[in-house]
């Protein structure tokens, strides 16, 4: 996928220091060139065609979720933590209806099912205005708790080795089918981020909703949207996790959370809303992931890996506050 | 008290905004023990002066000087310290707070880094006894009428024993019984030697109250002289006295039908049983004070507020703007008063600014038509002579004019019957004002109806065919055309005309 940060709805002049134009536009890309740099010169299985389709299958998965959870942070709506809860609701519905309806059908209703959980959550903070971060931080304890409840504790199994077998397998034996499908999610978020009218919505309720709202948007309705979109997507990658491990806990998706806010941030797309696109939140998730994977080809255990992964967020934040006001806006 | 060393002096004070002189040689001069009334129209300079003497701006030119001696004001912390107090139209409380907690806020009496909840009481109790305020002083703040937070406010400020008080608007929000007990808090207060300056649009008040009244007018002083034997009228003169030149050209256009029509619009503490009736063509000005009720009417006309009674039809027929989209639905758009706040998306571009309100038009089942959303923009803005016409460039980067163009595009891209407009010119060169009045009289001549508030008096008088005034939420008169700046005045104030 493109790296490329300019393509923000129809590719703009801002008024900005040149250090915050180009800074902004091509801080990413340069990262990760000098990221591939460095892991070639540290080792040398980092670039090879296993290991980079390796980094592509890691990123597959919360790569999904980068995607719905970059409308969120687009329409300012913090971020989205019951993304945990709604990849359990997708890995673990997958797997307890496989045998009854068969797999996709039971994928669907894993879908549905997430996204029903995102509805609630676009209720309560588009319409009733809860703070998203408590609300989903909320219903994510809930939804997580009603499937525990639900599967008593232990480990679903699946039965469809055929299913796993596709979707862990590649296409015409190269492209890894998780990939392409990660890929087909990426982009038609994209479009739909940058060509719709729902996402053109997203990008001004974020930049400013009291002139959106006085525009006739419908405000409650985008800034819901946008939870029903990651929790659906999420849903959708638990599906997707359930299918290719053929086992699933409720806690398959601790972590995605964070490590897809981590994409977004460094990405630089702004918790402050009204900015990003989808290709900068991947290029972001890109970005960790390289990261990742040259930390453990390196042997680094993982506890540092957290606190490089940590740093990164607060310097990605911190570069996004001062570039803002570098921006010569109030 | 010519000889004694007045409590305040303001002298030569001068201030300039981007675009706008907002005081030109400003003096004043305060005793103490003495209420002094400052009156003026809209932007006529009260606040700027104040925000001043408050440290919130600092002056051009001029010179300050407490007490005899000459003084920077820093910042509003340091104008406290220096003994000025102020009271704001808005209230600044802890609602969840008790009376004596908020009494007591900026320094609460401590032991040990413990509030001392005795002293704290106590203190409140003494504050709220010297100035004759009958309020619990256990009573949660948030829990109590407005018009005793009001006087919790001026106790707060009292608190810190200042030498001036300034009070902005005390009454704007108080019934005529309420206030009474205010002004019986303003004479203690002045009664105890404290500098009162009282800024009101009620001209009654300051006839009654004050010793000394200050008139501004554009931002110069017209006179200060002693409020005994003043009148209303004398006033209202002075504060508008101003040669109308004929620097707004009103296009005459045939005026048709009743489009918007408004009747006992109502909405609990902002305005009550509001008549409006706008035709076809008309230009129809909505004048009154700053608090008056003129934006609140207006949104509530546009679906940003819900009012709690009255209808609103639209050619005849009756319309439930339930949010501006039923509004726009039926032909109303609103150009707001603050185009920052409500008029602009500043991330986005021009382009992605004017068809905003009109995006599903220029869609698909949802996709946007990327050739059909540009030819919009690029025919309003040329239309409204934004300039430079680069609609792919952000609107934030462009000046206050032309930001107002790409408003007024993204409504006229709705095609509305009824275009109402808050403060159209505020904040732009005067360049773009004429654009902005041309563009308003091509409207008119196509047969839009048109509401103009405007706070400058000559623009609404040179442009309106009909004039409502408000005054304190209700409309106090209804002017034709070719009524005086003083007519206007009186009923604004609520005054019978003389």
């Amino acid at each position: 996928m493109s790296v490329s940060t300019e393509t923000a709805p129809g590719g703009r002049i801002v008024k900005q220091s040149v250090l915050a134009r180009y800074g902004a536009t091509l801080a990413m890309p340069a990262g990760i060139v000098v990221l591939l740099v460095i892991g070639t010169v540290l080792s040398d299985r980092f670039l090879s065609v296993g290991n980079l389709t390796n980094v592509l299958i890691n990123m597959s998965i919360v790569g999904i979720i980068v995607v719905g959870m970059t409308f969120v942070f687009v329409s300012r709506g913090m971020a989205d933590l019951s993304v945990p809860a709604t990849v359990a609701v997708g890995g673990i519905l997958v797997l307890m209806l496989d045998d009854v309806i068969g797999t996709w059908p039971a994928a669907l209703v894993g879908v549905l099912v997430a996204g029903l959980a995102g509805v609630v959550n676009g209720l309560l903070i588009g319409y009733a205005g809860l703070n998203p971060v408590i609300t989903t931080l909320a219903t994510g304890i809930i939804v997580l708790g009603t499937a525990q409840a639900f599967v008593g504790g232990v480990i679903v199994y699946g039965q469809d080795t055929a299913a796993k077998d596709f979707l862990t397998g590649r296409l015409f034996g190269v492209v890894p089918v998780i990939v392409l499908v990660f890929l087909v999610v990426a982009l038609l978020g994209h479009l739909a981020l940058s060509r719709t009218v729902f996402g053109r919505w997203t990008y001004a309720v974020g930049s400013n909703p009291f002139a959106t709202e006085a525009s006739a948007v419908p405000i409650r309705l985008v800034k819901g949207g946008a939870f029903v979109l990651t929790a659906t997507l999420a849903g959708f990658s638990g599906v997707l996790l359930g299918i290719s491990l053929q086992a699933a806990r409720p806690e398959i998706g601790t972590g995605y959370e964070f490590d897809a806010i981590t994409a977004v941030v460094v990405g630089g797309v702004s918790l402050l809303g009204g900015s990003g696109s989808i290709p900068r939140a991947i290029g972001g998730l890109l970005f960790v992931t390289l990261l990742n994977n040259i930390l453990i080809l390196q042997g680094v255990p993982s506890e540092p890996q957290g606190m490089v992964k940590g740093a990164l967020i607060a310097g990605a934040v911190a570069l996004d506050v001062y570039l803002r006001r570098r921006g010569g806006r109030e | 008290m010519s000889e004694a060393v007045p409590a305040l002096r303001m002298s030569g004070i001068s201030k300039s905004f981007p675009g706008i002189r907002a005081l030109t040689e400003v003096t004043l001069e305060v005793a103490a023990g003495e209420v002094h009334a400052i009156v003026g129209e809209n932007g006529a300079g009260k606040s700027t002066l104040m925000k001043i003497l408050a440290g919130i701006y600092q002056p051009d030119e001029g010179t300050i000087q407490l007490q005899g001696e000459t003084v920077r004001i820093a910042g509003p912390i340091d104008a406290r310290k220096r003994g000025i107090g102020m009271v704001y139209q808005e209230l600044n409380l802890v609602p969840d707070l008790t009376v004596a907690e908020n009494i007591t806020l900026g320094s609460p009496p401590s032991r040990f880094g413990v509030v001392d909840r005795k002293a704290l009481r106590a203190r409140a109790d003494e504050v709220l006894a010297e100035l004759g305020a009958k309020v619990g002083a256990d009573d949660l703040v948030g829990s109590l009428p407005v018009s005793q937070q009001q006087l919790v406010e001026i106790a707060k400020a009292y608190a810190s024993s200042p030498r001036i008080i300034v009070l902005d608007e005390p009454t704007s929000s108080l019934s005529e019984n309420e206030a009474q007990a205010l002004f019986r808090v303003v004479q203690r207060m002045k009664d105890a030697g404290i500098a009162v300056i009282y800024i009101s649009h009620r001209l009654r008040e300051v006839i009654d109250l004050a010793d000394q009244v200050t008139v501004l007018r554009d931002g110069r002083l017209v006179e200060t002289r002693p409020a005994a034997g003043i009148t209303a009228a004398d006033m209202i003169r002075l504060m508008v006295g101003r040669d109308l030149t004929d620097v707004f050209p009103k296009r005459e256009v045939p005026i048709g039908d009743v489009v918007l029509q408004v009747r006992g619009l109502t909405r609990a503490g902002h305005f009550e049983n509001v008549d409006l009736d706008v035709r076809a063509g008309e230009i129809v000005g909505l004048a009154g004070f700053v608090g008056a009720g003129r934006t609140e009417v207006a949104r509530s006309i546009f679906g940003l507020d819900r009012a709690d009674g009255g209808t609103i039809l639209v050619k005849g027929e009756q319309v439930n703007v339930r949010d501006p989209h039923a509004a726009v639905e039926a032909g109303i758009a609103y150009v707001p008063e603050d185009r920052k706040r409500d008029g602009l998306v500043p991330q986005l571009s021009v382009k992605d600014n004017i068809s905003l309100a009109v995006l599903s038009d220029v869609a698909t089942a949802g996709w946007i038509r990327r050739g059909a959303e540009r030819r919009l923009a690029t025919e309003k803005a040329r239309e409204l002579g934004v300039s430079p016409p680069v609609i792919d460039r952000r609107v934030d980067t462009y000046s206050g004019g032309n930001q107002q163009k790409v408003v007024f595009a993204k409504w006229l891209a709705t095609r509305p019957e009824v275009l109402i407009l808050d403060e159209p010119t505020r904040g732009v060169d005067v360049g773009a004002k004429a654009d902005i009045h041309t563009i308003i009289g091509e409207l008119a001549a196509s047969g839009t109806a048109i509401l103009m508030i405007s706070s400058e008096l000559p623009e609404v008088l040179a442009v309106s065919d009909r004039i409502y005034v408000l005054h304190e939420g209700r409309v106090s008169a209804e002017l034709p055309r070719g009524a005086s700046e003083h007519e206007v005045m009186h009923a604004a104030t609520g005054e019978v005309a003389a």
